[in-house]
């Protein structure tokens, strides 16, 4: 139990380096992650392929074991937006019994170029700017805010009238005229 | 023989209202602004004093940064002050209800109430907009809002729309006051003289011809008829602040008259507060009788059933169909961890008041108003349960934050800085009431002596 344990802990050690290389192979991208520890290429070790995003990595696929020469291929789809026509991928092994942790990245010139279609941009409508607000939307506020404001208004100027009438001359006229 | 004199009792009744009458009730209602009595003072100075703590406890705020002393955060940016802001627009349709929709619809119990819910209303859309400027994280750009707003935004429709009721209130409260104003003037010779100078300025000229009257009347009367679809408007609006959303409590085409009858059943509710308050304060049991006690507890029973079945409305309905977007709000709401906040509300906010009142021994002045006390309380945290637990349920899952940013609990500063905006509102109400008549002389005189059907018949 304890001989097991220890060799165990003792193969756990062993550290591996992951190569990339890129290729282009009618109409699929493909990248092989070649395995080796200590110069040699092993074998049966998952890899698992991601692309670098803002946030964290995509994955793409399954985790591949390498073959027996210690190449596991990948297919990475054509259609990943990229980053100015660049993609980082990035190549890991996780958990594995017998390597610890390694991570290997490589810049490469796939993935679609995302162009923005801003064509809309000059349109009026109900999210754009301030000045660039539906005419329909501007008028019928318009004219409900100018409703209530000018009864309001209206209503200020006749407190106005009543002040008008309460002088004293106005009250003779008024006497004089009935 | 009995017949006949009652006959001529009925007749005699109300037909003439004579001058000495007249004095008694001027006198009457004129007599809280001329004293003021040591509990008026303590009262004054207890509410300067919450007001002030608020007025502090904002500077507080405001200079110690607001991570420390409130506890908004990324998804909770809205807490308390919000919810009192939905709690005062809700009051702030007092106005419609009582001054506006029943005068215009005839009930003439209207009469000495219509005052007391015109203060009530501009007091409160004041601390409403208040409210909002005390959430605001930087109040130095509150001018952005009108330079660089935009139409399209509900939140700039807000600001219109609070702004144009508090104006289109206070023109409605003012144009009724000219006449009193001449009354106070005239019969208050003892104020100091800054007092009787402020009604003659605010009086306009106002000499009761025929001519004025009657440019006074036609003037209320197109005012009283603007501010009943302005009130509905400003709450509906209110709501869509909320309404146009995508968040899975907010997300509803209900809120608008969810809003509404909510107003109108607080509006019921503070009217009888306000009116128990006053006729106890200043003794005006004979102006604010048992009768109007009587009206605003069948009233109080009408808008807890409307805003009842707006209720069934907003919640029976998306729990029916219990889509995945709003299943983790409505069961939190339901039978989780909100779950007894939400059935106190429901039962205290709408079944309290829908049934209770229908017994005519709960209508009676002391009985109705602890009724509509514990319906303000259910309505200020029905408020609180649409905003908070509503930004706690995004529309894309919360995910990734520090365990503080899901929960929400109201600091000290912000309890103490709403306290002070119910301070305020209570100030506002009472200093007028001290230097105006808070009951509308001529408008109950006008209506003793046109001798009501339904006021001189009440049993």
């Amino acid at each position: 139990m304890i001989l097991l344990s220890i060799t165990t802990s003792l193969a756990q050690d062993k550290e591996a380096k992951i190569t990339l290389t890129f290729d282009k192979a009618d109409s699929l991208y493909v990248c092989k992650a070649l395995v080796t520890s200590e110069g040699i290429p092993v074998s049966e070790v998952p890899v698992n392929l991601s692309v670098k995003r803002l946030f964290g990595n995509l994955p793409i696929g399954e985790a591949i074991a390498t073959d027996s020469t210690g190449v596991a291929a990948f297919e990475v789809p054509l259609d990943i937006p990229s980053k100015n026509g660049k993609l980082t991928i990035i190549a890991t092994i996780v958990d594995d019994e017998n390597y610890i942790n390694t991570e290997t990245s490589g810049i490469v010139n796939w993935g679609m170029v995302i162009v923005s279609d801003n064509s809309n941009v000059e349109d009026r409508s109900i999210s754009a700017a301030r000045d660039k607000a539906p005419i329909y939307f501007i008028t019928v506020s318009l004219l409900i805010i100018g409703l209530i404001w000018g009864t309001l208004i209206y209503a200020v100027l006749q407190v106005f009238k009543i002040k008008r009438l309460g002088r004293v001359d106005k009250i003779e006229e008024f006497k004089i005229t009935n | 023989m009995s017949e006949d004199i009652n006959i001529t009792e009925t007749t005699n009744k109300h037909e003439t209202f004579t001058q000495e009458e007249y004095m008694v009730m001027k006198s009457d209602l004129l007599r809280p602004i001329e004293k003021i009595g040591k509990a008026g003072k303590i009262w004054i100075a207890f509410l300067i004093t919450v007001f002030l703590a608020g007025v502090f406890a904002y500077y507080v705020q405001e200079t110690r940064g607001k991570y420390t002393t409130i506890s908004l955060r990324d998804y909770t940016m809205w807490g308390i002050y919000i919810s009192n802001f939905l709690f005062m627009v809700a009051i702030g349709l007092v106005g419609v209800l009582m001054s506006a929709i029943l005068k215009l619809t005839h009930f003439e119990w209207y009469r000495p109430l219509s005052r007391i819910a015109e203060v009530i209303a501009i007091g409160a859309i004041l601390f409403a907009g208040i409210s909002i400027v005390v959430a605001m994280g930087r109040p130095d750009r509150l001018f952005n809002l009108i330079l660089y707003g935009r139409i399209q935004s509900p939140i700039i429709w807000d600001v219109i729309g609070i702004s144009t009721d508090l104006v289109a209130s206070l023109i409605l409260l003012f144009i009724p006051l000219i006449p009193s104003l001449i009354t106070c003037r005239n019969n208050l010779k003892n104020l100091p003289k800054w007092q009787l100078k402020m009604y003659n300025f605010l009086s306009f000229g106002w000499q009761g011809t025929p001519e004025q009257w009657k440019i006074l009347k036609k003037t209320m009367r197109i005012l009283t008829i603007l501010l009943i679809p302005l009130g509905i408007l400003i709450c509906t609006i209110t709501a869509w602040l909320f309404a146009t959303t995508l968040r899975p409590e907010w997300d509803s085409t209900n809120f608008g008259a969810y809003f509404v009858s909510n107003g109108f059943l607080l509006s019921a509710a503070v009217m009888i507060l306000a009116t128990f308050i006053f006729r106890k304060a200043y003794n005006l049991e004979k102006y604010l009788t048992e009768m109007h006690f009587d009206k605003l507890g069948q009233a109080l029973v009408l808008m807890a059933l409307i805003h009842g079945y707006f209720n069934i409305n907003e919640y029976l309905i998306p729990a029916y169909k219990m889509s995945s977007l709003h299943e983790n709000h409505l069961l939190s709401l339901f039978i989780g961890k909100d779950a007894l906040f939400y059935w106190s509300v429901v039962i205290f906010g709408i079944i309290v008041p829908f049934l209770l009142p229908l017994f005519p021994k709960m209508r009676k002045p002391i009985p109705l108003t602890i009724i509509s006390v514990i319906v303000l309380i259910a309505g200020w945290f029905r408020l609180y349960l649409i905003v908070i637990p509503g930004l706690l349920q995004p529309y894309l899952p919360i995910q990734d934050v520090p365990e503080s940013w899901k929960h929400y609990f109201p600091s000290l500063v912000e309890i103490t800085i709403v306290t002070a905006t119910f301070a305020g509102l209570l100030l506002i109400v009472t200093v007028f009431s001290r230097l105006f008549p808070i009951i509308s002389v001529w408008e109950v005189a006008e209506g003793e002596l046109e001798g009501k059907e339904e006021i001189t018949n009440y049993k």
